[in-house]
């Protein structure tokens, strides 16, 4: 906990700023210091880890909507290619084919047959 | 008259035709860049460009610029022929000046305009420019102003189509957002309202020139530009296939191209082609291809919102654009992205006077938060709109699934279609038979000895019912209930009786869609 005085129109408010998260930016700290000057303002909540953590040059495929893992057509460690169907989504009265974008290994996959996910949920990381 | 004058007028001309100089040409060459001349002639059909304005100079004084020759002031305009039609066209030269836009410059955009509204022909822009020409302060901004008033006046009066073949940074994004259709090219165009630079001031956020602006970003991610092509010249190729496809304005209607292909050829393979499951996703461009005339579309907005499909096409000769759902992805639902691209699609068609033929296979509106906060209900409805304000010919394809409100949305009857067909496997209904047997079937599954065996019944129940076209055929919401294999001769018979369609609405200034 840092105590900062800040004056804003001549008035001297006294703030005290927690850093919450290990997220370190240089830049926002000063900025910080703006909306801050209202003394109700209550500290934010630390940004959700990202799920799985991601190799470098990885692609994460995510679920591009609300639905259940109707099928899985890949396994870990196997090799797909460009366009491949990895699992079968099923949304919107449809068993959507959710397809490699580019050629690579099966690092995870971060669901079950019959899972519920929503969109943006992390289903596949190829490597 | 003296030789002398008409040798001396030829010197001018070869001087301000050198643009910027072989060194600044070499350059715009070496960056995998034509000039302003090399597209321009590219654009329109062999020696049929005739040049406006080549001797406009600029009147700056300050900051040095008196002594400061710009040939052609950065930007060649004039008009010609493509495929035998006017065309009117402007080049930013980015040899002369970075092609950067002044008051002159912009004057001689403004003239083109000007001619081409009062003729009827379209304008296409061709954007390489560094922006406004600072040197010449609030005239330059004047210059702008200018150009985008001009791009309204004209909207839905002429086709107004941008390539944009270089940087297209801050207001001058403006002009080419105001027209028809925006055509990039891949790695050497870019368009922002900040640059990477002033986002790194201001943000701390660094994203390179081509991550922030690039053709592939604006085609896939914001929807700004409706192609992209690899090179100018495929570009300029693209933008003369495109003018194929529209009338010279508001008041014509498009060419008509003679086909081979026979209007009244039946396609057995139309009969099998949607799988056996209503749950299996297919290609709806499998359908489209075989509709139209010798299987040729050009598509707008092909990488954006795949889920909807829009497109321009000819049956029997005639374009018609087209909009269907795309079951391949996100399931063919219909959510914000789509809606936006259909309901621009639709006025475009309903301005230059283009039937419209709506493909439905929808499954419904996309659920979830992220749609409701991005204002779904909004975009949504300007699908509505568009649909309804458009009085070209509708007509209405019904090949599979066409639920609640997005069958609805997807042109229905109501919404003044004039003609809606469905193949007899379609499934018109409030809803998805499992959703609906749970509610309207409630009592009876929960009160079952089994329930899940009495919803399996209920559902299978109102499927047989409901999920058919014969219901809403038997309140005349859909004209004929047709064998896929008549596709093609039924939907041109339809287009052939609509020709002469007058529908008329009241007067009014302009409508309110929700933007």
């Amino acid at each position: 906990m840092k105590k900062f005085n800040v004056t804003v129109n001549g008035n001297i408010y006294e703030v005290e700023v927690e850093e919450v998260g290990g997220v370190q930016t240089a830049a926002p700290v000063a900025r910080a210091a703006a909306p801050a000057a209202r003394p109700a303002a209550a500290p934010k909540a630390a940004p959700k880890a990202a799920a799985v953590a991601a190799p470098a040059g990885a692609s994460t495929i995510t679920s591009p909507m609300p639905g259940t893992i109707f099928d899985l057509k890949v396994k870990e460690g196997d090799t797909v290619e460009n366009g491949q169907v990895l699992l079968i989504l099923e949304a919107m009265k449809m068993e959507n084919e959710i397809v490699a974008p580019q050629a690579g290994k099966v690092v995870s996959i971060s669901v079950a047959k019959g899972a519920a996910v929503n969109a943006g949920d992390v289903l596949v990381v190829l490597g | 008259m003296a030789a002398n004058k008409i040798e001396d007028l030829r010197k001018r001309k070869e001087q301000i035709q050198m643009g910027g100089g072989a060194k600044r040409i070499e350059k715009q060459h070496s960056l995998g860049k034509l000039t302003a001349r090399e597209r321009l002639n590219l654009l329109f059909d062999e020696s049929t460009f005739v040049e406006l304005d080549a001797f406009v100079k600029h009147r700056c004084t300050n900051f040095g610029m008196e002594k400061v020759e710009a040939p052609g002031e950065g930007v060649v305009t004039g008009y010609g022929m493509v495929e035998g039609r006017l065309v009117y066209a402007y080049a930013q030269d980015f040899t002369v000046v970075g092609g950067s836009l002044g008051e002159k410059h912009a004057d001689k955009i403004c003239k083109a305009m000007d001619n081409a509204l009062k003729v009827g022909a379209p304008i296409v822009g061709m954007n390489d420019s560094g922006g406004a020409r600072i040197q010449e302060g609030v005239d330059a901004l004047a210059g702008f102003g200018k150009i985008f008033y001009r791009n309204t006046i004209s909207s839905g009066v002429i086709p107004q189509i941008s390539a944009i073949m270089g940087p297209c940074a801050g207001g001058a994004v403006y002009s080419p957002a105001i027209t028809d259709f925006i055509f990039m090219v891949e790695n050497t165009s870019k368009m922002f309202i900040t640059g990477p630079e002033v986002i790194k001031t201001v943000t701390g956020e660094e994203v390179s020139a081509e991550a922030l602006g690039g053709a592939r970003t604006h085609n896939t991610i914001s929807g700004v530009a409706h192609q992209m092509a690899p090179t100018d010249a495929e570009c300029i190729a693209d933008i003369r296939r495109l003018l194929s496809f529209l009338p010279s304005n508001n008041m014509e209607t498009a060419p008509v191209y003679e086909t081979e292909d026979d209007i009244n050829k039946l396609m057995p393979e139309l009969d099998t082609l949607l799988p056996d499951h209503p749950n299996k996703p297919y290609d709806m461009f499998d359908i489209i291809t075989k509709i139209v005339d010798d299987g040729d579309y050009f598509e707008i907005l092909p990488h954006y919102a795949k889920n909807m499909i829009t497109c321009f096409a000819r049956v029997n000769g005639s374009t018609v654009g087209i909009v269907a759902n795309q079951p391949k992805f996100l399931a063919g639902c219909l959510d914000i992205n789509g809606s936006d691209k259909a309901a621009r699609f639709i006025r475009t068609c309903d301005a230059f006077n283009i039937p419209l033929l709506t493909i439905e296979d929808v499954p419904g509106f996309l659920p979830g938060s992220s749609q409701e906060y991005g204002g779904i209900i909004r975009h949504g409805a300007k699908m509505l709109y568009a649909y309804s304000e458009a009085t070209v010919p509708k007509l209405t394809l019904i090949v599979r699934k066409a639920y609640g409100g997005a069958y609805i949305g997807m042109c229905n009857k109501q919404l003044g279609a004039d003609m809606v067909f469905a193949w007899p496997n379609s499934e018109i209904a409030v809803m998805g038979p499992q959703g609906a047997a749970n509610i309207v079937f409630k009592h009876d599954i929960n009160n079952a000895e089994d329930p899940a065996a009495e919803r399996a019944k209920k559902i299978e129940e109102y499927t047989n019912e409901f999920a058919n076209p014969y219901i809403a055929a038997s309140r005349g919401y859909v004209d004929d209930v047709i064998e896929p294999n008549a596709t093609r001769p039924r939907i041109a018979d339809a287009l052939n009786m609509l020709a002469s369609k007058r529908e008329s609405r009241p007067a009014k200034k302009h409508g309110n869609i929700p933007l």
